[in-house]
């Protein structure tokens, strides 16, 4: 069974998009990434599956229950952190914990030290006192406190030194390893690279494509460089499959998806003095999507 | 249960210093009663040259003033005003606070439904102002009897004390509902004291003109002390009328927050 079922979400705030038509799903223990520019709707799909929004139409499930009306439940079972972290001013960060912590039938405050440490948290320190990088290791210990089965990580890195993000990482993986499926929004295509096994692409509200990172990489995308001998024009190249066309002087760069053997044909009824056909990296793939 | 605590630790300080001032301003009013009550011939003459309609107005009884519970009914006049803005402040904020601190987030993806919260928090709230009412019954009567030797009509004396806490009530419920309507409400205490101002001035108007009618637009009136000390009792209407608002203002704050969406901070 799925752990995340997403069906035709949809949520409009008043006449504003929120989401048009997201619809994808999450296998248990896998580590999805969910990519797109800021305003494509990865955080109302995310809110609206914490059941923070009440979607227009269309429904999610999670561990095969319906987000809004099991939501207490389902969230037993969840960790959820959100890009910028607000908690209360005037606690210490261990009491914000333990307060986290009393809310889940799990014993959970033994892991509060380890955690803490393992990210260089002082636990004594007041909330109001800590910088945004520090407020939000309180907010990834909070979010997997419990064991969760699904982590949501509204783009979580912002604010975190590379050495942190590398042990966010590996806490991650560690979680992951003990079963824990992961939802990692992001715009930063690296971290999405480095962590995931399945990315969506969301775009003005609905899902473009989902897939492996591999596939995405391997699924017929090629970068392809051309130097002519003399300068050419855009109108050269009208073979199908052919995206993000530049042409300067005589260098040429596109990308393409298609029959290899139809580009090579194209490619031989011109004068050129060099060719370079590469894998793109998912950057270019990913603005392919979004011209 | 956990909500709840958290709840009343962020109230204690807050409800804490509002029962020192209530009993402090209790105490220093009482103090004025001794002078009050000797020179209740003066009083009475210069009450006597206020404006008819003035007197009604803040709903002073010229004879009442001069005995202890007489005195406290202009006296309370007052203290529920204080009540009030301390009941709206708290049945705002405790709602409010969570948006424009932006834990909202936070606490609405914990595993507990948004009901409970919902009840967790008027909980606390109530427990605070039902703590700062009863000291403030309590102190009353204390008060009143360290300044007069005569018996005081204790029976009276109550009801009008407990006027405080009945408004109390009232006033965390529309609170609590202008809280669940209004997403963002930053500025907690001026419009708590608009509000509970605005109310009192409508009963104010509405005792100036005598339109009896226009009562009903004003908690303050629900409980009138110069009609209780002539009938030893409140009038039913107007008391059907509190708990009606109260009822219906907490039911409305449930039907608009379970539904509500919580937008990003």
């Amino acid at each position: 069974m799925s752990i995340v079922e997403v069906n035709h979400l949809k949520k409009y705030y008043g006449n504003a998009r929120g989401i048009e038509d997201v619809s994808f799903t999450m296998e248990a223990g896998e580590i999805f990434g969910f990519i797109g520019p800021n305003g494509a709707g990865k955080s109302t799909t995310i809110r609206t599956m914490l059941a923070l929004l009440h979607p227009t139409a269309g429904s999610a499930t999670i561990f095969g229950k319906d987000c809004i009306r099991f939501a207490p439940e389902i969230a037993q079972n969840v960790g959820y952190l959100p890009s910028e972290v607000f908690y209360y001013d005037g606690m210490r960060v261990i009491d914000l914990l333990q307060y986290s912590a009393s809310f889940y039938r799990k014993d959970c405050s033994a892991r509060i030290k380890p955690l803490a440490e393992a990210l260089d948290l002082d636990l004594k320190k007041k909330i109001d006192d800590l910088s945004f990088g520090n407020r939000k290791k309180v907010g990834i210990v909070q979010a997997i406190l419990h064991e969760p089965k699904l982590i949501i990580l509204d783009e979580p890195t912002a604010g975190l030194d590379p050495l942190m993000q590398q042990r966010f990482f590996e806490l991650l993986r560690e979680e992951n390893k003990k079963g824990a499926a992961i939802l990692f929004s992001s715009h930063v295509l690296s971290e999405v690279n480095k962590l995931c096994h399945r990315v969506a692409i969301i775009k003005e509200g609905r899902i473009v494509d989902v897939d492996t990172i591999g596939a995405l990489k391997e699924n017929g995308y090629k970068k392809v460089l051309l130097e002519t001998k003399i300068p050419t024009q855009e109108s050269a190249f009208t073979l199908e499959g052919i995206a993000d066309l530049t042409v300067r002087g005589n260098l040429v760069t596109f990308i393409y998806r298609g029959s290899v053997n139809r580009l090579l044909t194209t490619l031989s009824a011109l004068d050129l003095s060099n060719v370079a056909i590469v894998e793109p990296d998912l950057e270019e793939i990913f603005l392919h999507y979004y011209r | 249960m956990n909500i709840y605590l958290h709840e009343l630790r962020v109230y204690r300080k807050n409800t804490l210093l509002w029962i020192v001032s209530l009993c402090a301003g209790l105490m220093f009013l009482f103090w004025m009663y001794p002078t009050f009550a000797q020179n209740a011939g003066v009083m009475k003459d210069m009450l006597n040259n206020f404006p008819f309609a003035l007197r009604v107005a803040f709903g002073f009884s010229i004879d009442a003033i001069t005995t202890v519970t007489g005195f406290y009914s202009f006296v309370v006049t007052f203290f529920v005003l204080c009540g009030a803005v301390q009941a709206m402040m708290l049945g705002i904020s405790v709602l409010s606070r969570e948006t424009t601190g932006k834990t909202a987030d936070f606490l609405l993806t914990r595993p507990v439904a948004r009901a409970t919260v919902l009840t967790a928090k008027l909980l606390a709230a109530v427990t605070c102002v039902t703590v700062t009412s009863t000291l403030y019954v309590a102190f009353s009567v204390f008060a009143a009897t360290t300044v007069t030797d005569a018996p005081i009509q204790m029976g009276i004396f109550l009801k009008m004390a407990f006027s405080f806490f009945f408004l109390q009530l009232l006033f965390v419920a529309l609170g609590f509902c202008l809280g669940a309507i209004v997403p963002r409400i930053r500025s907690v205490l001026p419009i708590a004291m608009s509000t509970t101002f605005g109310f009192f001035l409508i009963g104010v108007v509405a005792g100036a003109l005598n339109l009896q009618d226009l009562y009903y637009l004003s908690p303050f009136k629900y409980f009138n002390t110069v009609e209780l000390l002539l009938t030893s009792s409140y009038r039913t209407s107007f008391v059907l009328t509190a708990a009606t608002v109260t009822v219906l203002a907490v039911v409305t704050a449930y039907g608009v927050y379970l539904r509500r969406d919580i937008r990003a901070a």
